[in-house]
């Protein structure tokens, strides 16, 4: 079962260096190949990981370690993996869905010329990601958690020449090294209290602390949760992160790094529950979240941006549900959103390269009849996003909204923002599915239409759709976005959350009664329905007219003023101040200091100007005379 | 031979070959050849020594002592700990990658060039093994009087105004060191390390303390560092950032702390909040600095000011990050100025103005450059992220903030580490990046190669080192036992 988890973590890792150190002497397309092989080869891991597991007697977890990583003292953590109910569901979703996505990259890439590079940081990030969700202590979550963050940054800075691709991907990777921060606080409160890292040892210690200090243990595992899965107001890299290729998208941006947040709360969630004000405040920043990108994305033009919008408000569902207490929930969310997202980022990716790198959605009217199985699947994913019966969002949504129910006068305002968000949801997706698929091709469409992609260098004419590599994996996350949420219907049967009960088990009040559970059901599927009836009448027939008001309007367009914001508190005072120490404190003060200094000491000494021949020795003979004087004092006066 | 000569031998070994050069009047590549040969033996003595080295024994190792000057109870002694052993491989290694790339450029007047690159190696190695305070200044000056003459022969254009700031600089910091040490030595009967008691003396603190702020460098002592790091010859300034460096960081441990305990202790606040000083005022001058030497230099200054917070944290975390986050930025400082020598023989220039787009079509600098980037910012999982997060971890048992500052510096490193690798590797190409500028050569990997996959390794098992440094799990026990 170790064994297992051994292989999916270094498996990709070693496709990566295959690919790395193979250098030229692998032919370009052979290493989309190997990069796939790796992953798959993870999955297998995965899966015996998993039926290990189910076979194994008690469910609580297993740990393996290889050697003692990082020792201080007294201080140890090892290079270890934990084989547990919420480990082997990551390790599942992260090498499953990331095989696909890989697969898919093969026929998506092809031709441009860096691909080798491209294939070596998949394989890295899926290593890493791996790394992140099976590492057996907080300090290994914490390197998976920076490693995914760095290949993150390579992926968005794959097409290195762009200014803006490059400039996206630093902001991620700072936003993201803050979170990695304020971890590394709460780790370093952690190794104070209790001497060590371990999962078991810190979650007894977060009993023993007072309650301020757990509160700032939390609070600080939550900032890295939220500038991981992008939450409010940690989110402004997540749109930018989008000037990398399209499947980067859909694994890192969507399926697996940004929602790993979630993950942590599952995980650390004795930590959490120790300090309940901070979990709650992780489900309201969720509430926030899923509302205010449920907006955003409503008037954005590119279409991976409204899916990244998307993205964001999705996870903040399962920032929701796993922060009133129901981390199956919020883990179940996670799983099906994995499938439907990264189809709706893989579907978007067809009609991109379709469409030679074109992602204006305005300029992509009526494709949908020249690619009508890309149109279908698009389709389906719509639906499973907004949550419509029986496609897999339905099944994992609505428990996230009923279980909100128990809380009091705040657990209300969680279930109205969730429901409205509903309501958004089907808006948004669909504004999208009517403005891009139905009716005639435009003309910018017509000419476009199966034009070489921007980085297909050697000009082999593609037919239909897209290659086999690309549609095959799409198909596969059509069906899962279909069944996959049927494993469980939560008024009937749970499997996802009895699995998960030995590692995360669903807090009391997260549990919503029957009719709670029924009225949610019913308000969200309505609402949804509402949402994609009202884009249909303004974006699909024409019959509705948007009220435009244009200081919203103008708020939403410039994602209300994050980015300004921070800029104008942050970056600019930063650099304001290093300017200024530069200009005011060292050219003027330090550097000439020494010699300064030198010269200042002889005309304080009285010998003054002739001796200041601007000759070395003498300097360094008064220098040293003075130093002598200095034993002397020393001598004699101590 | 016995087993205690191999301390001896690293010393005398390069200083021997030194004058073998400087006498014997071979050609230029014999004379390279030489070098590079007795550099690499260096690395093979130092990896016998580990080798046998016993990590779980406290004392001394391969320890060596002669009478020198009876009366003043001055001795030839060496000896290594287990955090000394780790100093001197970082010095073997980087002296011997700083001496393979004066030789790959071929630097003119070979004899005194590779003399003195010799020379150096064995003063360095000296510093890191003497056991008698005499002998540590005598080694101490040994280091900086090579340094003086390859910066002013060998550097850059404004090469005489950086080595006379340079020398000043030092030279102050070294004087009051020798006073310190005197009076020292006179006031407790013996120069020796390992049998010389404790003092109490704030002022005798202070002497060193002077000296070994201005090596490292501390802020505001630093004045010397940017113009030095700019106008050496880029394998003397890797090797005075990755490694001379870190004789300032190590008397701090090896006699400041070791032999003061009472003032350290109190003192302990200000220095701290000079190291965190130095880190964040490095930190925020890198992140403005304009050119790719600058970049590199204020973050070593930045480094520096970590090291000694996490050495006057004064806890077990503390001194085992220090330890590590020494031989880790060693390794990285040397392989970043090694690259910057790199990139100027390409373009003649550092500037980011004039530079961009290198990554297309040079694959290995592009990832040369981007692992030893990485590394250097502390991704976590690296070796300098381990060696942080420990230093920051002890800091955090001293007192909060210390935590926080050295938090909030990470984000720092991120920003100007990834402006770096942008400005010289991505983007629209620079106006002095022309086609014809070739990717790594042979040469250079070879060399740059083996930095980085030690680098690898250290990242895979940064325990190798911080669990090696000290012997037993108490490291601030044995500094106040003075690792008897």
């Amino acid at each position: 079962m170790t064994t297992g988890a051994w292989l999916c973590l270094f498996a990709p890792l070693g496709g990566a260096l295959l690919i790395a150190l193979g250098g030229t002497r692998i032919p370009r397309s052979a290493a989309g190949w190997i990069s796939t092989a790796s992953v798959f080869v993870a999955f297998a891991g995965a899966v015996w990981s998993f039926f290990g597991l189910r076979s194994h007697g008690s469910q609580h977890g297993v740990v393996s370690t290889a050697w003692s990583w990082l020792e201080a003292g007294t201080f140890k953590a090892g290079l270890s993996v934990l084989v547990d109910p919420l480990s082997t569901m990551m390790m599942l979703i992260v090498s499953g869905v990331g095989g696909l996505i890989v697969l898919y990259s093969i026929g998506y890439m092809h031709g441009d010329p860096e691909e080798r590079r491209y294939f070596a940081y998949m394989s890295f990030f899926v290593f890493s990601m791996l790394m992140l969700v099976e590492g057996g202590n907080l300090l290994l979550l914490l390197v998976g958690w920076g490693l995914v963050g760095l290949s993150s940054y390579l992926l968005i800075g794959f097409w290195h020449e762009k200014p803006s691709a490059v400039a996206a991907a630093k902001k991620a990777f700072v936003m993201n090294a803050f979170g990695d921060a304020t971890m590394a606080l709460a780790l370093f409160v952690l190794i104070a209290h209790s001497g060590s890292l371990e999962y078991a040892a810190s979650f007894a210690t977060a009993g023993n602390m007072s309650q301020t200090t757990v509160n700032l243990v939390a609070l600080g595992l939550l900032g890295g949760a939220a500038a991981k899965s992008a939450q409010i107001p940690l989110h402004t890299w997540l749109p930018d992160a989008m000037e990398g290729p399209t499947p980067v998208s859909a694994l890192i941006h969507a399926a697996t790094m940004v929602t790993a947040g979630v993950y942590l709360i599952a995980r650390t969630h004795p930590i959490f529950e120790q300090a309940r004000t901070i979990e709650l405040v992780g489900a309201g920043m969720g509430a926030l979240t899923l509302l205010v990108a449920g907006l955003i994305a409503l008037v954005q033009t590119d279409i991976k941006r409204v899916i990244a919008y998307s993205t964001m408000s999705q996870i903040g569902y399962m920032f929701l549900g796993a922060g009133v207490g129901g981390y199956a929930n919020g883990m179940f969310h996670l799983l099906t959103h994995a499938f439907f997202k990264a189809l709706l980022f893989m579907g978007a990716g067809l009609v991109i390269h379709a469409l030679a790198g074109e992602q204006d959605i305005r300029k992509m009217r009526g494709i949908g009849k020249l690619m009508p199985w890309t149109r279908w699947m698009f389709l389906a994913a719509s639906l499973a996003l907004v949550g419509i019966f029986p496609f897999a969002g339905f099944f994992s949504k609505d428990p996230i909204i009923s279980s909100t129910l128990n809380l009091g006068w705040y657990g209300y305002v969680f279930w109205v923002a969730a429901l409205a968000g509903t309501f958004l949801t089907g808006l948004y997706t669909f504004r999208l599915f009517f403005i891009v698929f139905p009716g005639e091709p435009s003309a910018f469409v017509r000419e476009h239409f199966g034009s070489h992609h921007a980085g297909n260098g050697d000009g082999r004419q593609r037919h239909g759709e897209g290659p086999w590599t690309m549609l095959l994996p799409v198909a596969v996350l059509a069906v899962l976005s279909v069944v996959g949420g049927w494993i469980q219907f939560e008024p009937y049967w749970h499997p996802v959350t009895n699995w998960l009960a030995p590692a995360a088990r669903t807090l009391g009040v997260a549990v919503p009664s029957s009719t709670q559970e029924w009225v949610s059901t019913g308000l969200a599927l309505g609402l949804g329905l509402a949402g994609i009836g009202v884009a249909y009448a303004i974006y699909g027939a024409g019959r509705l007219v948007v009220p435009t008001v244009p200081v919203v309007q103008r708020a939403l367009e410039h994602k209300l003023y994050f980015d300004e914001a921070y800029d104008a508190v942050f970056y600019r005072p930063a650099a304001a101040l290093a300017t200024w120490l530069r200009r005011e404190i060292e050219e003027p003060v330090i550097l000439p200091a020494g010699p300064d200094l030198g010269a200042t000491a002889l005309e304080a000494g009285g010998v003054v100007r002739r001796l200041q021949t601007g000759m070395l020795r003498t300097y360094v003979f008064f220098l040293g005379t003075g130093m002598v004087v200095v034993a002397f004092v020393f001598l004699v006066v101590r | 031979m016995t087993v205690s000569s191999f301390t001896t031998l690293l010393v005398c070994l390069p200083i021997g070959a030194a004058l073998a050069v400087w006498i014997l009047p071979l050609s230029r590549f014999a004379t390279g050849s030489l070098a590079v040969l007795v550099s690499l033996l260096e690395v093979g003595i130092w990896i016998e020594q580990a080798a046998r080295f016993d990590f779980n024994r406290p004392g001394l190792q391969f320890a060596q002592q002669t009478p020198w000057i009876k009366d003043l109870h001055v001795s030839y002694h060496v000896g290594e700990y287990g955090f000394s052993l780790w100093l001197v491989g970082l010095t073997v290694v980087c002296m011997a990658a700083a001496i393979g790339y004066g030789f790959w450029v071929g630097r003119d007047r070979a004899r005194a060039y590779f003399g003195l690159m010799l020379f150096l190696t064995g003063a360095t190695v000296g510093v890191f093994v003497a056991q008698d305070l005499l002998l540590f200044y005598a080694f101490f000056e040994a280091m900086l009087i090579p340094l003086y003459v390859l910066v002013g022969v060998w550097g850059g254009a404004g090469r005489l105004g950086a080595t006379v700031k340079f020398l000043i600089y030092t030279m102050a910091g070294s004087l009051l060191m020798l006073a310190a040490l005197i009076v020292y030595g006179l006031k407790v009967g013996t120069f020796d390390l390992v049998a010389g008691p404790t003092s109490a003396s704030r002022w005798i603190f202070l002497g060193f303390m002077f000296a070994f702020v201005i090596k490292s460098p501390l802020f505001p002592f630093h004045g010397w560092l940017p113009d030095t790091y700019r106008e050496a010859p880029p394998e003397v300034t890797a090797v005075l950032s990755g490694v001379i460096a870190k004789a300032g960081t190590y008397g701090m441990l090896r006699i400041a702390l070791t032999k003061f305990p009472e003032p350290a202790s109190y003192y302990r606040t200000s220095i701290l909040a000079l190291g965190a000083a130095a880190l964040v005022y490095g930190s925020l001058l890198a992140f403005r600095a304009k050119d790719f030497r600058g970049v590199v230099a204020y973050s070593s200054l930045a480094q520096s000011g970590l090291i000694t917070i996490g050495l006057f944290s004064g806890t077990n975390l503390g001194y085992d990050g220090a330890v590590l986050q020494m031989v880790a930025h060693g390794l990285v400082s040397t392989a970043l100025f090694l690259i910057a020598g790199a990139v100027e023989r390409r373009t003649t220039t550092g500037e980011f103005a004039l530079l961009g787009g290198m990554a297309r079509g040079r694959p290995a600098l592009a990832t040369l450059l981007m692992t030893v980037g990485i590394i250097s910012l502390a991704v976590p999982g690296s070796a300098a992220f381990a060696g942080e997060f420990l230093i920051l971890a002890g800091a955090y048992q001293r007192a909060w903030w210390w935590a926080a500052i050295g938090a909030g510096a990470i984000v720092l490193a991120a920003m100007y580490m990834l402006r770096l690798i942008s400005a010289v590797l991505h983007q629209a190409r620079g106006s002095t990046v022309h086609d014809e500028a070739l990717d790594l050569r042979p040469g250079e990997l070879a060399l740059l190669v083996p930095l980085v996959g030690l680098l690898l390794v250290l990242s895979a098992w940064p325990a190798g080192v911080s669990h090696h440094s000290f012997a037993g799990d108490n490291p601030t026990q044995a500094v106040q036992g003075q690792f008897k």
